[in-house]
């Protein structure tokens, strides 16, 4: 049963010489990795867990230097190895598997060129035979027809395809270690799915150890033996999965663990009907969409003809005074689209949308201007969906300045009183956004979102673009506001452990039509349709936990 | 290691503004210092040297096309008057050209650039006539309408002006396209802001250091242009410019002679011209906003 080390990391420690001096990127990290073993190192964005692969890969950029520790690859020490010496060692025993499939093939240069060019540099083939490897690579990695693929461009694949080309690339020349760069956090849970259960087939039936970087602690348990959960740049607890998952020893892994959607939200699966019965049922309807229809022209990549895309088909729901909606569905079922409809940033084709008795899908001018005030959105990026160049008490203060509220007294007193109710230090309003970090920046969006004190709040993925303890935070602010308020919210997310926590009320899309709609509870304990029932089945994790 | 800090200072140390930032690498280096010395040296010489310096008349007392020597720095022309004094005056002239027409064209490069982006109604028809005007013969047409409209300042201003905005409204153009496209922009659009509102509030402080940087260039393009339509005699013949120097040179045939008399102004334009490239380059590079990250 013992296997011998593959590859053992002692002590590294890695700088960045940057404008400002020296940073400590990763400092004394030491872990070893056991042929055929699967290692997850999780972490929040910045914790130093790209760094730790790039130094293993010798992929550091040209600022960032190991400054001590060693990288043993099969008893040889990597660190401070030449470039020359460590092309070889690259790919060929050490695979990788990078994070966006979006991004890391190239446009122009075909499926089989990419593919080929890894086993060439290699010399795992030659011209004559290059093709027929890459055939059965590309089989390997789970791509029928292979054949045909060989001469086919990304931009003719899909994320998951593209994300199996990526893996059949980092094993074309079986390496003894694979590294997976969080392979699949580009993609939908149900591809996800698939590439992970096909990633693990692989490993397992060539024996080659993995070492998986996510940032999901319910995929890091199912899928890997051993954990290392890092913070800034350390290492903070490692060990068996389970035992990391049940008896988190360092405060900082307990509070990932219990923060950790997948894990958390199995805690509301009890509390949430419960909220449903406390409550009185009450049936104002604050928003109703009644038949509504978006279609878009689009050309069709194969055969280059016009034809119309069904974006939105025939959508009917309602949102209770108080109580948040949740749409679901993958990439492309058409859910931000229904909220750049109901916002108004697109003109639906046909539908109603009422909206305190009037129907959002016609009005325009004044009217529509009077009832955008009562409606505000909350975006997912919040990077980018802030202005950069206004400072923060700009940015609180907009609404209220389009809309003629107020004098400067009265805006910045609102400003500062917004600031205090998303818990954020009102010291912040001179202040620009490029200071805050990603969990701040997304307090100020929704601060500015309740300047004008709607009565709803448009939703689209405010979590996705944060790391987990942030995002329970966000939640734990949006449903206090919900309560405080008396809010509405039209929540859209992909991720359904996360709509767990927070809807009431589901309603599952795929293709642009409404799949399933369901009470939260009783869609989570009892869903009807096989899509839902086959969403559910693909949320990380949830194995582990039922067990 | 004492000057290693944790990542934790580091997000501190970041506390300074983007502006700062900016600046600070700027003037890292002699480049930025030198540079910007350049400029500002030139427009002192341009507002005060006059309040000094006497207007070179019609006909100068000094001995004609004398070399330059202690009393007459830059030498005399055909006519005895000093280079230096007419140096002097052609950079007030010269600077107000380039200036003004460099303004025009900004603010026309800026407005048409930010709508065509946020249009595509106002995009359809700019699309194509700053197509036609940037694929136009640029000096001949200069000509022809400089010559048309009579030589003066302000013809001199409008046309150079008017020729150059095109560059920046595509330039502006194709940054503001990225902008628009930004939900910050949808959002505002979201909480009711009019279209004059986001693409003066959201979309013009983006484009703004792009602006900025392209302004210098037109503005040292247009110190080679007023010198170039000078230089042809289509300048003010009234008042003295760096190009009309050098018209004044060529027409009195002295140029091979009085090597003094080209030499100077066209220092001043090469030096001019240099640095503001040089420092619209470089704030470019300085400047470096990102949206995501650190």
């Amino acid at each position: 049963m013992d296997q011998p080390t593959v590859l053992d990391v002692r002590n590294l420690s890695v700088d960045f010489e940057t404008e400002i001096g020296i940073v400590n990127a990763v400092s004394d990290v030491s872990f070893s990795l056991k042929k055929g073993e699967t290692l997850a190192i999780v972490g929040e964005s910045g914790s130093g867990k790209t760094t730790t692969i790039n130094a293993v890969l010798g992929l550091l950029t040209g600022n960032g230097r190991v400054t001590s520790g060693n990288i043993l690859f099969q008893g040889k020490n990597l660190a401070g190895l030449p470039e020359k010496e460590y092309r070889k060692i690259r790919g060929a025993h050490l695979g990788l598997v990078p994070q966006d499939p979006m991004s890391n093939l190239n446009p122009v240069l075909t499926i089989g060129d990419q593919v080929g060019e890894a086993l060439l540099v290699h010399d795992r083939a030659t011209k004559a035979n290059v093709a027929d490897k890459v055939v059965s690579i590309l089989e390997m990695a789970g791509l029928g027809s292979s054949s045909t693929r060989l001469k086919q461009y990304p931009h003719q694949f899909s994320g998951g395809m593209r994300q199996r080309v990526l893996i059949g690339i980092g094993l074309a020349c079986n390496p003894e270690v694979l590294i997976a760069d969080e392979p699949t956090s580009a993609l939908d849970v149900t591809v996800q799915k698939q590439i992970l259960d096909h990633l693990a087939t692989l490993t397992t039936e060539r024996g080659t150890a993995m070492i998986l970087i996510t940032h999901d602690l319910g995929l890091a348990a199912e899928r890997s033996e051993k954990i290392i959960v890092m913070r800034n740049g350390r290492i903070v607890e490692q060990g068996q999965s389970a035992e990391i998952l049940n008896n988190p020893q360092h405060e900082y892994t307990k509070r990932l663990v219990s923060a950790a959607p997948s894990i958390a939200s199995t805690r509301y699966d009890t509390r949430s009907p419960q909220v449903g019965k406390a409550r009185p049922t009450e049936h104002t309807k604050i928003l109703t969409v009644e038949r509504l229809e978006k279609t878009y022209q689009v050309r069709d990549s194969n055969t280059r003809r016009k034809r119309r895309f069904h974006a939105v088909n025939d959508v009917s729901f309602e949102i209770e005074q108080g109580k948040t909606l949740a749409i679901v569905g993958e990439s492309g079922s058409g859910k931000s689209t229904i909220a750049r409809l109901i916002l108004r940033l697109e003109e639906p084709d046909s539908g109603t949308i009422s909206f305190r008795g009037r129907n959002m899908a016609t009005i325009r001018g004044r009217e529509l201007k009077e009832l955008r005030s009562h409606m505000q959105p909350v975006f997912q990026d919040p990077y980018s969906s802030l202005n950069p160049m206004a400072s923060i008490g700009e940015l609180i203060e907009e609404p209220l300045k389009v809309h003629g509220i107020g004098n400067k007294q009265t805006r910045k007193r609102t400003a500062v009183d917004l600031l205090g109710q998303v818990s954020l230090d009102e010291s912040l309003y001179d202040r620009f956004i490029s200071e805050l970090s990603g969990g701040q920046r997304q307090r100020i969006a929704i601060a500015r979102g309740l300047a004008l004190e709607p009565e709803l709040m448009i939703c689209d993925e405010p979590v996705s673009a944060l790391d987990v303890i942030v995002q329970a935070q966000i939640l734990e602010l949006l449903k206090r506001l919900q309560s405080e308020r008396k809010l509405s919210y039209l929540f859209i997310s992909h991720d359904l452990a996360v709509v767990r926590m927070v809807a009431h009320e589901v309603l599952v899309m795929q293709q642009g039509t409404v799949i399933e709609r369901a009470h939260a509870a009783q869609l989570f304990e009892n869903p009807q349709e096989e899509y839902t029932k086959k969403l559910l089945a693909s949320i990380p994790g949830r194995e582990i936990l039922a067990g | 290691m004492t000057n290693t800090m944790s990542l934790r200072t580091m997000a501190k140390m970041k506390s300074v503004s983007p502006s700062a930032r900016t600046w600070r690498r700027f003037f890292k280096g002699p480049i930025g210092w030198v540079s910007v010395a350049t400029v500002v040296g030139i427009v002192l010489l341009g507002v005060f040297g006059p309040l000094f310096v006497t207007y070179p008349g019609s006909y100068g007392s000094a001995p004609p096309l004398a070399p330059p020597s202690v009393e007459y720095w830059f030498g005399t022309d055909s006519l005895g008057r000093s280079v230096f004094d007419q140096v002097v005056w052609g950079t007030r002239t010269s600077l107000i050209v380039v200036l003004a027409a460099g303004t025009v064209a900004t603010l026309l490069g800026a407005v048409i650039g930010i709508a065509s982006a946020y249009s595509r109604h106002i995009d359809a028809f700019f699309a194509v006539i700053i197509d036609v005007m940037l694929a136009l013969p640029v000096l001949p047409l200069m000509i022809v309408v400089t010559a048309l409209l009579g030589s003066s300042l302000t013809t001199m201003v409008l046309v150079l002006g008017f020729f150059s905005w095109p560059e920046i409204a595509r330039i502006i153009r194709s940054n503001a396209l990225t902008i628009v496209h930004q939900p910050y922009v949808e959002g505002a659009r979201a909480i009711g802001a009019s279209p004059v509102r986001i693409m003066w509030k959201e979309v013009l402080p983006m484009v703004s250091p792009l602006l900025i940087v392209n302004a210098l260039l037109t503005g040292s393009r247009a110190v080679i242009g007023e010198a170039g339509l000078s230089f042809l005699g289509l300048g003010d013949p009234n008042t003295w410019s760096w190009g009309k120097i050098l018209y004044e040179a060529q027409r009195d045939a002295v140029m091979v002679v009085a090597w003094w008399q080209t030499l100077f102004p066209s220092l001043l334009i090469l030096l001019l011209v240099l640095s503001a490239t040089t420092i619209g380059v470089r704030y470019n590079d300085s400047r470096m906003q990102k949206f995501t990250g650190v």
